[in-house]
């Protein structure tokens, strides 16, 4: 049989099948030429690699190593977490609410009542899409996505939210929508998709600091909003 | 009603963008990335610029990483892709000055062995079209299967197939090893 150059790569590479490579391995015992090709493929691959590997055992630059270190921590199991942070009282691992004092004012002047809203409270657009918005219902590029609706200690409902200005938490209460956390604006970088929002990770960490139970599913969403965000008695 | 269930659901949405284990796999194959980077490139410099463009190209596209698909076949695709739409023009710089400094350096070969070596296999590997230098590498370097291969490459095998062989023919006959 002829043995084609393909034949030898693949032969040395083991990419044929036991068929074919018994028929090609018969085929190079029977012929020097075909061995010495064979020969000075394996040499060449060991070359390669052999000239390649250093690169892969130097450590990595550190600019490199450092675009992949999380900047922050991550929520993962809602509940999981939330049953450690009730136990062990951990010291809250956002910074963001009662950080930057510049950031938040920022953050504070876009909600802070135009007219007729109490301090601290979201202003009627915001209320408006607080009190109506669902989870399950919003549509992907809403400029207001609700990330997620809970109850806090006191039972209230809060729901966290992001847009284009600014992030956070309100929770319902007999005067209105009151802010408990703000903070960033949701990077609108890509429309096609979202970049991990550092500020939605900080949000739901707070919200699962302030949630107690786990979040509120869809139909409990909907019931919700159908009692205007307000405990039933 | 099974609130646990929803909350698992509504949070793992996000999880792809919170999930730090997509970082942390990412950091893993950092070593060999850079491997193929600087092959690619043909030197340390350039390689660590692709790797970290690669790198950003990623964590921007996170979400359109199919999760339960191979995170490193993606990312070497990543990579591949940007040296092809970006790295033309660098290479092209890069091969200009290549050639002066072998001409300067010429008669300084032989101080040092393995100097010397290396840069016989640099220097036999970037006069590989860009085509069969990723073939060789991607097979032979970083012992990826023909399949695999051909799909970070975006070709059909057999294509994937005679690019190496071509460029190991090559290889042999520049490094004095044709059988």
């Amino acid at each position: 049989m002829t043995v084609s150059r393909e034949d030898i790569a693949a032969f040395v590479d083991g990419e044929l099948s036991v068929e074919q490579e018994g028929q090609i391995a018969a085929a190079i015992a029977a012929d020097p030429d075909l061995q010495g090709q064979v020969e000075a493929h394996r040499a060449l691959k060991e070359r390669l690699s052999g000239h390649f590997a250093p690169i892969a055992e130097e450590p990595v630059p550190d600019a490199l190593a450092a675009l992949l270190v999380p900047k922050q921590a991550e929520v993962v199991d809602f509940s999981a977490a939330k049953r450690r942070s009730t136990t062990s009282r951990a010291i809250p691992r956002w910074g963001w609410v009662a950080g930057p004092a510049l950031a938040a004012s920022l953050a504070l002047a876009v909600f802070l009542p135009r007219s007729g809203t109490p301090d601290g409270y979201a202003d009627e657009q915001l209320a408006r899409v607080l009190d109506t918005r669902l989870v399950a219902e919003q549509v992907q590029d809403a400029d207001t996505r609700i990330l997620l609706s809970f109850r806090n200690y006191q039972g209230d409902f809060c729901r966290a939210f992001s847009n284009t200005e600014a992030s956070g938490i309100a929770c319902r209460d007999a005067e209105g929508w009151k802010l408990e956390a703000l903070g960033k604006a949701r990077d609108e970088a890509g429309t096609d998709y979202r970049m991990a929002g550092a500020s939605e990770g900080d949000l739901l960490a707070r919200a699962q600091q302030m949630a107690d139970g786990p979040a509120l599913d869809a139909a409990a969403e909907a019931q919700a909003r159908e009692n205007g965000w307000l405990v039933a008695q | 009603m099974d609130e646990t269930g929803a909350i698992i659901r509504l949070i793992h949405g996000r999880q792809k963008t919170l999930n730090p284990s997509f970082e942390q796999d990412l950091l893993a194959m950092l070593p060999r990335l850079r491997r193929f980077a600087v092959g690619l490139c043909g030197n340390s410099a350039d390689g660590d610029d692709l790797c970290q463009m690669s790198i950003e190209r990623a964590l921007a596209n996170r979400d359109k990483w199919q999760d339960g698909s191979r995170l490193d076949s993606w990312m070497y695709r990543i990579m591949r892709n940007l040296w092809i739409d970006e790295g033309r023009a660098s290479t092209r710089r890069r091969e200009t000055f290549a050639a002066e400094d072998a001409g300067l350096s010429v008669g300084g070969e032989g101080a040092q062995e393995s100097a010397v070596e290396l840069s016989m296999v640099d220097r036999a590997m970037q006069k590989l079209p860009e085509e069969q230098r990723e073939a060789v590498l991607l097979v032979m370097v970083e012992g990826y299967a023909y399949k695999e291969a051909a799909e970070i490459v975006g070709c059909p095998v057999g294509t994937l197939n005679s690019r190496l062989v071509r460029g190991r023919d090559a290889l042999l006959e520049l490094l004095g090893e044709k059988a």
